[in-house]
């Protein structure tokens, strides 16, 4: 398979990364246009010996992080329309009581390094060892900070549950 | 571990299938006599059905029509509106303190000042994301004539293709009311490092020498008519290799 084919098949995962990463949509489209485009111009710098999917994931997550840098963080203030409308097009199931909107409100109050392990681990169910990679930090810092991260949303999530639940009854 | 005390660590291991048949036989074993464990594990793995129900409609989603020509025609610069608003007000930022940088220098430049301007100079103009460059690197001969001629010693301008950098191009600097030549490189994390090149009024030779301002860091010597600085975002010893790199393809 050419290095075009794979990257067309990582597209909608690495979307998905970018989206739950930074939890803007726009900029999340941004992110993945401008990390295909790195891939695809620096291919030769892509070792195949590693998941194609971990090295997208290092290099979208690094030009995230670099953008903050440069930009500092005004450039993630979500507008005003992005909040009444949730993120993403996905209908609730059936006992579903958090809407896509409360789950990345969730993500937004966790710390960003916290953030991140969690979408890597939680959602992407990369293996430690490619997150610890792909976030340049030891399998011990990994499973720390995911651990801290799991406890907190936990928490988060809690107070949100049972609000919603007081409403309903 | 004791009876009902095992390890959070291996508890997410668990949740996460990180563990080895055997481990995951114990592990349930002790679940089942602590309902603690059991609940643990059960809100973990609510997080991540909560995660996937919210996200996973993203992987369905039609590619921005951007994206898809990206993808057939490979990867030329497309528009992006947010940068290049971002990179105006970073312009004019940016310009006025660059003004201000430049005005601080001293009329004598000696090594440490190569050190000084290209740590400013990289600070200033790596920032730029539309134009971080005079001449870009598609222009690599003219923008090696037209630099060496106004440095007035003649250099090459190195291939940093194997370390990982693609060259971006170069500008030409004012420093300390003398000419002086800025290039850039960015690696595929979009991570930047400029190499400065100077005249230098006396022949001489210098070791490598290091400076950090920040986080950012700069590798400097002098060599013959030429003082050279390589300045970067990055740790001590990556930057002191690479820059005994540069320094390598400079005298070859």
């Amino acid at each position: 398979m050419d290095f075009r084919t794979q990257l067309a098949g990582e597209l909608p995962p690495l979307r998905r990364f970018a989206r739950a990463l930074c939890g803007d949509a726009a900029l999340a489209d941004d992110l993945v246009q401008d990390c295909v485009e790195r891939a695809m111009t620096r291919s030769h710098l892509y070792d195949p010996d590693r998941p194609l999917r971990a090295w997208l994931y290092a290099v979208l997550r690094n030009l995230y992080i670099s953008g903050l840098r440069r930009n500092g963080r005004s450039t993630i203030v979500k507008n005003v329309d992005d909040l009444i409308d949730g993120e993403g097009a996905v209908p609730p199931s059936q006992e579903e009581r958090l809407s896509v909107g409360s789950v990345s409100a969730a993500l937004d109050r966790l710390a960003p390094q916290h953030r991140e392990v969690i979408v890597l681990v939680g959602l992407e169910e990369m293996s430690y060892r490619d997150v610890s990679e792909i976030l340049g930090v030891p399998l011990g810092t990994v499973m720390s900070r995911l651990s801290r991260a799991r406890e907190h949303l936990r928490q988060i999530l809690e107070d949100r549950g049972h609000t919603v639940l007081r409403r309903v009854k | 571990m004791t009876q009902n005390k095992i390890d959070d660590w291996a508890l997410h291991a668990y949740v996460d299938n990180e563990v080895s048949a055997e481990q995951r036989a114990e592990i349930e074993q002790h679940m089942r006599t602590d309902p603690e464990l059991a609940q643990k594990v059960d809100a973990w793995r609510r997080q991540r059905e909560l995660l996937k129900q919210a996200y996973d409609g993203v992987m369905g989603e039609t590619l921005p029509p951007s994206l898809a020509a990206t993808l057939r025609t490979g990867g030329s610069l497309a528009a992006r509106p947010y940068l290049a608003m971002a990179a105006a007000i970073a312009l004019v930022l940016l310009g006025g303190l660059a003004g201000w940088f430049m005005a601080q220098q001293s009329q004598r430049l000696d090594v440490a000042d190569i050190a000084r301007d290209a740590l400013f100079a990289h600070q200033v103009y790596s920032a730029e994301i539309r134009h971080p460059v005079e001449v870009k690197a598609d222009d690599k001969a003219h923008l090696q004539t037209w630099l060496s001629k106004r440095v007035g010693t003649p250099f090459t301008v190195p291939d940093l293709t194997v370390e990982g950098y693609t060259l971006l191009g170069g500008r030409l600097l004012a420093l300390g009311g003398k000419p002086a030549a800025l290039l850039m490189y960015e690696d595929i994390e979009a991570n930047r490092i400029s190499i400065l090149l100077t005249s230098q009024d006396v022949d001489s030779e210098t070791a490598l020498h290091v400076e950090q301002r920040g986080k950012l860091v700069a590798c400097y010597w002098r060599d013959g008519k030429l003082g050279f600085a390589v300045a970067g975002d990055m740790a001590r010893d990556p930057m002191m290799k690479l820059a005994k790199i540069i320094y390598d393809k400079f005298e070859s």
